[in-house]
């Protein structure tokens, strides 16, 4: 277990900062960021630095849908269904963790951080198509007033059981990597669900928070999760994200996405490496 | 199914999560600095945990204010599917405590 030393703890600042940042920028969790600097930059154990990430999801995930409450972007009816599923994912993934090698969870982070980047190419210059603003809602589904086109929004939600299947997955996958878990839901709600983009990342975002604390509390309850770091991180990246956001309408996401899509590959094929 | 409702559950977990984000914060950032206050070290480890813990009760809260809610609506399917996401957390914490 890495100690809690200053320099250690100036530099998890500092790369939840930077994690943050990217995050608030990108429109995804800073654990693709965070968990390899702790495990391949400073060498911590990899269920030490997703404990880390995990807290730090945690609290990104509180402060953002706490920006957001009030505008109906949160499908929370949606969330609450979906939560049922990667709350029992998440545990699971937590016991599995604790018996998988420390290069079986970097081949597999490798592999998602690949999919994050081919996710996050696939979405520039994507835009939301305006739904018919008076079709029926059905029982999950939501309405929104949309900032970029002007207009209300209106979806019903379909194939639930797909919907669940995926996050089921994304809970697994949030406690054994350490990472929020938006990249499987947000692409399957969106795609074969039918909810808007923007409702999907918001309530994927909102759902994260149950779905990290699950993972959290057994890397907690292991003694795995180093109290002073986590501390450190999680302000980081609180500092970090309230900067990209403030910083989200100067810069052209456009090119941003470009540039960390390849980064994220980097880091995937790194992780991969490591892992072989 | 009342939108009106669903609204006031939606500002009532924004206030929650505001909340403990701002607690958990305070605590975190106070038991940082401690650390590096001569004889602040045994502080500087209490408060920096519960710190971590009011950060990690914050969505079990938000699940429980929903069950709540929910209940006050006669809302049974909601009422199930909360408490079930309740217990898992329950859950996965006697998994972190006792394995």
């Amino acid at each position: 277990m890495p100690v809690a030393t200053p320099l250690f703890q100036a530099l998890t600042f500092l790369a939840g900062a930077v994690a943050g940042l990217l995050g608030a920028l990108l429109g995804i969790g800073g654990g693709v960021f965070l968990v390899p600097f702790l495990n391949l930059g400073l060498h911590f154990p990899y269920q030490s630095a997703a404990a880390i990430s995990l807290t730090t999801v945690i609290a990104t995930s509180s402060s953002v849908s706490a920006a957001r409450s009030g505008r109906h972007l949160i499908n929370m009816r949606l969330g609450m269904t979906l939560e049922v599923a990667t709350a029992t994912g998440a545990i699971l993934g937590g016991i599995t963790a604790q018996e998988l090698s420390q290069s079986t969870l970097q081949l597999l982070f490798g592999i998602v951080t690949a999919l994050t980047a081919f996710a996050m190419l696939r979405r520039i210059g994507r835009r939301n198509v305006i739904l018919d603003p008076n079709a029926p809602l059905g029982r999950l589904g939501g309405r929104y007033f949309e900032d970029e086109s002007g207009g209300m929004v209106s979806y019903q939600v379909k194939r639930l059981p797909l919907g669940l299947g995926a996050s089921f997955i994304a809970g697994n996958i949030s406690s054994l990597l350490g990472i929020g878990g938006g990249v499987v839901k947000v692409p399957v709600l969106n795609a074969w669900c039918g909810v808007p983009m923007r409702a999907a990342a918001a309530t994927s975002a909102f759902m994260i928070g149950v779905t990290a604390t699950a993972g959290a509390v057994i890397y907690y309850g292991h003694g795995q999760l180093i109290a002073a770091l986590a501390a450190a991180a999680v302000i980081g990246v609180q500092v970090g994200s309230w900067g990209g956001i403030k910083l989200s309408t100067k810069v052209k996401a456009r090119w941003l996405k470009l540039l960390m899509a390849v980064v994220l590959l980097i880091v995937s094929a790194l992780m991969i490496a490591k892992g072989m | 199914m009342s939108e009106a409702r669903d609204e006031q559950l939606e500002l009532m977990i924004g206030r929650v999560l505001k909340t403990g984000v701002f607690a958990s914060g305070i605590c975190l950032v106070i038991g940082l600095a401690l650390l590096y206050v001569p004889g602040g070290a045994r502080a500087a480890g209490i408060l920096i945990n519960v710190g971590l813990i009011i950060l990690m009760t914050t969505p079990a809260t938000r699940v429980v204010v929903s069950v709540y809610e929910y209940m006050r609506e006669r809302d049974w399917l909601f009422v199930v599917l909360t408490t079930i996401v309740l217990v898992s957390l329950l859950g996965s914490l006697l998994v972190g405590l006792l394995t």
